[in-house]
């Protein structure tokens, strides 16, 4: 195979590195500089900024998220199943039942180790239940 | 039958000593004793057969047959002679250890018994990786002997004991495995099979360079110059019996490979090989007895003498006539027997005065005039007195060889003014001259009288009248020659077998005559 | 799919399911105990499917998986290799004052993952099982969050194995771009030609290909992850890294490279020379510089699978059936050596150091006696499987005449003697040799004694060792019957 059909994309491929390395070039040439009191300010020449811009967001939303994304992700599939549904017939559906299954599987998993509690008191009684039980199995271990 | 026997006899008591450890400490010995005295017995009515029949016992099973392996055991006469020297050594062995391990005597007596399961297989084991088996199943307990009863730099010795033969051992392998493939590649037929492997067509470099392998293992068990390095920090940290069993059995199971495989198998190669290897011999000699001589060190200095008598070896079997093979074989038995008398007297001088050094001792003989009575005895074994095994060894070895190569002969005979140096050395500096400080020191106890009386009788009836060990090992010699001739048979027209015939009878008249 | 294809893959599924279950057993009822033993019958009713997959006709499954008697001999292989670990594991973190049952799932999907690359017959297949086995390895090396080494190791895995996975990707990528396809059995049909690889890209591919392998079996150039790693991970986990998850990378290896004719393209056998010369000599000389017995294991595993590379060199019926009993016989020995650290370590440490080790012989006879007979198997002495392990190497080697390997491997292994023996020496010094007491008392005062699961286990698998060292021939029987395609 000769490297001819790839010409063009070699050619994009150096238009694209001329075009980003001109565009930075030329701006700091062209471009003005001036170094005063509020030139770093968020918002130079408008309200004078309050607080800081680090929010803190509760690690609930993260976690909430990510179980997100997972299932999000997990739809894809159902998609492309729904799609050639006539193709894939009943042994299709059979496999999607299971792969679904799996899925609620994990979600009765993700419910009972509590990363669906929502509220303070919710995640202090299921984390008090699991501290008790822990200690409760390693009092047994121990006798035994 | 028989000779499964014997190499199950050991195994099966080295796993009841180390069992019985637990109840008794004085049990192992008794059941290591048993273990060792039974086979002996077993292979001694084995004797009675003619060794001119091929074989005296047989024993054969199919072990891996998807890789064309079989469990085959056959001894012949040298065969037999060397499991004789085996079991003799091993109840010497397990005597001279009777209540000298300080530690885990089962264990003990396991990996010696484990020893003598190997070296038993390895001189009777016809199938070549049954053989490479048993030759590598040696070499671990040894290391256990050496490397927990041994003496003060013993994980040293063990180690370096074990890599060296390990690395050799590999080379052995590769070199047994491409034997394999090249009689398959010839004959279609996968097998290891001694009988079947003599003669496999080989192109030139490949021959070379496996007898090369098969060469540098047996080279390094034997040992010969320039293998011969780890020889002598083994034997000085090995407890007693682990050199008397090291002396005796590991460095002939060296030999015995020489003459059984190397040159057999490889008869070409081995000829053209042979003034390489009648040098090294040569060399060994010469060099071992002036080792030994510089040393300060009693079991070190025996060490070395073993260097140099092995050397007699190599030039014998590279000499390949049917005098200087029988020589090979009576020299290895008395090298067993009289070396394996010298390590016993030196670990009792350690054992009682707690060291070694030569430059300690000195004027013992009033003190123990039974232990210097008889280490005159061995030290004139060693030196190649007539009347004694070691003088018939070398005498037939030196016959032989001279027909084949002058310089090498002339060489090694002068080696024999060596022995006489180091081995009146070792009685001056033991027990004449200025007395030392030699508390402690008291003489042989009845055990080791008894011990080192049976190796004395043995080497005086091996000087004395040697017949019958060379009528036991004569047929197998001529077998051997008969694949591989001996060098002058090729230019003798017509009587290729002729040597051999005429081999008996000078044997018989030389040594008897002292 | 169809029925067969379902009976073709009923290990898998088995596995599967039971990862499945744990995970509900967990949410409701949370008892390692329950875990383990619930893990253990699942490989169990996985490994009790196998014959009803054996009598399948081969090639079942196409396009994605093959599931032959060759990939069978390795379900059944590697999964008798993660029943032991399981069971080690769950010694090992009953040790530990944290949440446990998820291991086995993890445990579970990773051997889910090496399952799917014994039967895999497409880079499809091998990506997948590949992936699945890593991503749940990340978090088994990591598992002891509370040890900063585990921590480490498991970063340290993550980021080097993400990076092979885009490596061995994009060869993937070259080789469908060059021949259109990605199932095995047509690349070679399509290399069967004679012109092998007869393009650059095909070339870089396969390379690519092999070395995202080659990091798996952490051969040289791509071991640098194996010691700090097998240091780092729980030692349950790092038995686990040293047995399964490099068997089933060897089982792919076969498969992709029993397409190549040696023939056809030199280069590529020139380069695995090199790599199995490489990993040989790296392997036992950098071992010789070790004090820690699991960074010792991992250069000797390094070692080990270059000495492995030489039956891949050799190929043919020889070749595989070589490699796959060394396999077997690699397994044995490293699962009991591992399993020994595994159940002598505190819960504050991993009882590696050779310090550790000194006279445990006297003091504890028992796993001084299986950690000896492991590592005189890795050796390679008679009476265990490790002899015959090397004898069929090498006489797969000596068929293909390649006596320079065998040299090689002849050197390296006297070099290895040196640090096996190490340990070994330490463990049968006597105690007045040590200065160390509290040292030797200490790691060891903690565990409980032998004779439970984790005992019984280990004594069968060293008495697998030693079956395999004096009689193979059932074993070798076998071997050879579903080694003779290749």
């Amino acid at each position: 195979m000769s490297a001819a059909p790839y010409w063009p994309f070699l050619v994009y491929t150096a238009m694209v590195f001329i075009l980003v390395a001109g565009m930075v070039i030329v701006s700091s040439l062209l471009g003005t500089r001036h170094r005063q009191r509020v030139t770093g300010e968020a918002y130079e020449s408008g309200m004078p900024p309050t607080g800081s811009a680090r929010l803190r967001l509760s690690i609930k939303f993260f976690l909430i998220a990510i179980l997100f994304v997972i299932f999000d992700l997990e739809l894809v599939f159902i998609f492309a199943w729904a799609i050639s549904i006539h193709e894939l017939g009943w042994p299709g559906f059979w496999g999607m039942l299971v792969f679904v299954f799996i899925l609620a599987a994990a979600l009765v998993y993700e419910w009972r180790m509590g990363s669906l509690d929502w509220t303070e008191r919710a995640i202090e009684r299921r984390l008090g239940e699991r501290r008790e039980a822990m200690a409760k199995r390693w009092k047994e271990a121990e006798e035994a | 039958m028989i000779l499964l026997w014997l190499i199950a006899i050991p195994l099966i008591g080295g796993i009841l000593a180390w069992t019985a450890e637990r109840w008794s400490t004085t049990a192992p010995r008794w059941i290591a004793l048993a273990a060792t005295a039974v086979p002996l017995v077993l292979a001694l009515t084995l004797w009675d057969g003619d060794p001119g029949d091929f074989w005296l016992a047989e024993f054969e099973t199919s072990w891996i047959p998807a890789a064309g392996i079989d469990f085959y055991l056959a001894a012949d006469g040298l065969g037999l002679l060397m499991v004789l020297l085996t079991f003799f050594l091993g109840v010497l062995s397990v005597g001279i250890s009777w209540n000298t391990v300080p530690s885990r005597p089962g264990f003990f007596y396991f990996n010696l018994l484990l020893i003598l399961a190997g070296t038993t297989g390895v001189f009777t084991a016809l199938d070549l990786f049954l053989f490479f088996f048993c030759w590598e199943l040696m070499v671990l307990p040894m290391y256990f002997i050496i490397g927990i009863w041994g003496h003060e730099n013993r994980n040293y010795a063990a180690i370096k004991f074990f890599i060296f033969t390990q690395a050799s051992g590999l080379l052995l392998l590769i070199a047994i495995l491409g034997l394999h493939y090249a009689h398959a590649a010839e004959t279609g037929v996968q097998t290891f099979r001694y009988g079947e492997l003599l003669g496999t067509e080989l192109a030139p470099g490949l021959g070379m360079g496996l007898m090369l392998g098969f060469f540098v293992a047996f080279a390094v068990k034997l040992p010969a110059f320039p293998f011969h390095t780890w020889l002598a920090d083994a034997h000085t940290e090995a407890p007693t019996a682990g050199s008397l069993i090291l002396a005796g059995l590991l460095l002939k199971t060296g030999g015995y490979g020489l003459v059984r495989f190397v040159v057999p198998l490889f008869p070409e190669e081995s000829a053209a090989f042979a003034p390489v290897a009648m040098a090294l011999g040569a060399i060994g000699i010469l060099y071992g007895a002036k080792l030994a001589f510089a040393q300060t060190d009693l079991k070190r200095l025996i060490a070395y003498t073993s260097v140099s008598h092995m050397g007699f070896v190599l030039v014998g079997v590279f000499a390949w006539n049917a005098w200087a093979v029988q020589g090979v074989v009576v020299q290895m038995i008395a090298h067993g027997l009289s070396t394996g008398a010298l390590f016993i007297l030196a670990g009792g001088i350690q054992d009682r005065l707690h060291t070694r050094d030569l430059n300690a001792m000195g004027g013992f003989w009033p003190q123990a005039p039974c232990m210097a009575a008889l280490a005159l005895f061995f030290a004139m074994a060693s030196l190649g007195l007539p009347g004694l095994g070691n003088f018939v060894g070398e005498f037939l070895i030196l016959l032989g060889s001279f027909q084949v190569n002058v310089v090498a002969t002339v060489l090694a005979a002068l080696g024999l003014v060596g022995a006489t140096v180091y081995s009146l050395w070792i009685i001056q500096r033991v027990f004449h001259g200025e007395p030392r400080e030699s508390k402690g020191l008291t003489d042989l106890s009845l055990r080791e009288i008894t011990i080192l009386g049976v190796l004395a009788a043995g080497l005086l009836g091996l000087g004395l009248y040697p017949k019958p060990v060379l009528h036991m090992s004569e047929p197998t010699v001529r077998a051997l020659h008969e694949t591989a001739p001996p060098p002058g048979a090729a230019l003798a027209t017509g009587q290729p077998e002729n040597p051999v015939a005429h081999a008996v009878p000078p044997n018989e008249r030389v040594p008897t005559d002292p | 799919m169809t029925p067969s294809d379902l009976q073709a893959l009923l290990p898998h599924i088995v596995v599967a399911a039971t990862a499945v279950a744990v995970m509900l057993v967990i949410s409701f009822y949370r008892n390692q105990t329950v875990s383990a033993v619930l893990t253990v019958a699942g490989l169990f009713a996985a490994a009790a499917c196998l014959p009803f997959v054996w009598s399948a006709e081969a090639d079942a499954v196409p396009p994605l998986f093959r599931v032959d008697p060759f990939g069978c001999f390795h379900i059944g292989l590697l999964l008798t290799a993660s029943v032991a670990v399981t069971v080690f594991s769950h010694s090992y973190l009953e040790k530990y004052r944290m949440e446990r049952g998820e291991f086995y799932i993890l445990l579970l999907l990773s051997v889910l993952g090496a399952l799917v690359l014994t039967v895999a017959d497409h880079f499809i297949s091998f990506f997948l099982g590949l992936e699945l086995l890593s991503v749940s390895l990340y978090v088994m090396v990591a598992y002891i969050f509370t040890k900063k080494r585990a921590v480490e190791a498991g970063v340290k895995y993550l980021f080097l194995a993400a990076a092979t996975s885009a490596f061995l990707l994009f060869g993937m990528a070259l080789i469908y771009a060059e021949l259109g396809t990605m199932a095995f059995p047509e690349i070679a049909a399509e290399l069967g030609g004679g012109d092998g690889l007869r393009s650059p890209y095909l070339l870089a591919g396969t390379v690519l290909v092999v070395a995202g392998a080659g990091f798996k079996l952490s051969v040289v150039p791509f071991h640098m992850w194996t010691p700090d790693i097998y240091q780092g991970a729980p030692a349950p986990v790092t038995a686990f890294l040293a047995t399964v998850s490099k068997a089933c990378v060897v089982v792919v290896l076969l498969r992709f490279l029993a397409a190549f004719d040696s023939d056809a393209v030199p280069g590529l056998y020139l380069a695995l020379t090199v790599v199995a010369c490489a990993s040989m000599l790296t392997g036992n000389l950098l071992a010789l510089l070790q004090d820690n017995i699991k960074r010792i294991l991992a250069y000797s595993s390094i070692a080990h699978f270059g000495y492995l590379l030489v039956a891949f060199v050799a190929g043919g019926p020889a070749g595989a059936m070589a490699a796959t009993f060394y396999l077997v016989t690699y397994f044995a020995a490293t699962l009991v050596a591992f399993g020994v650290v595994a159940y002598l370590s505190p819960s504050d440490r991993e009882a590696d150091t050779v310090a550790d080790y000194r006279g445990l012989f006297w003091s504890r006879p028992g796993p001084a006696a299986l950690l000896s007979l492991a590592l005189f198997s890795l050796v390679g002495l008679p009476l265990t499987g490790g002899f015959m392990g090397k004898f069929f190497l090498v006489g797969a080697g000596a068929e293909a005449r390649l006596w320079t390997l065998l040299l090689v491997l002849a050197v390296s292994s006297a070099i290895s003697i040196y640090y096996y023996l190490r340990v070994v020496v330490a463990m049968y010094s006597s105690i007045e040799d040590t200065p160390q007491t509290r040292e030797l008392s200490e790691p060891f005062a903690a565990t409980p004694p032998y004779g439970n699961t984790v005992g019984a286990v280990q004594a069968l698998l060293a008495l697998g060792l030693l079956v395999l060292g004096l009689y193979p021939q059932p074993v070798l029987a076998m071997i050879q019957s579903v080694t003779r395609t290749f």
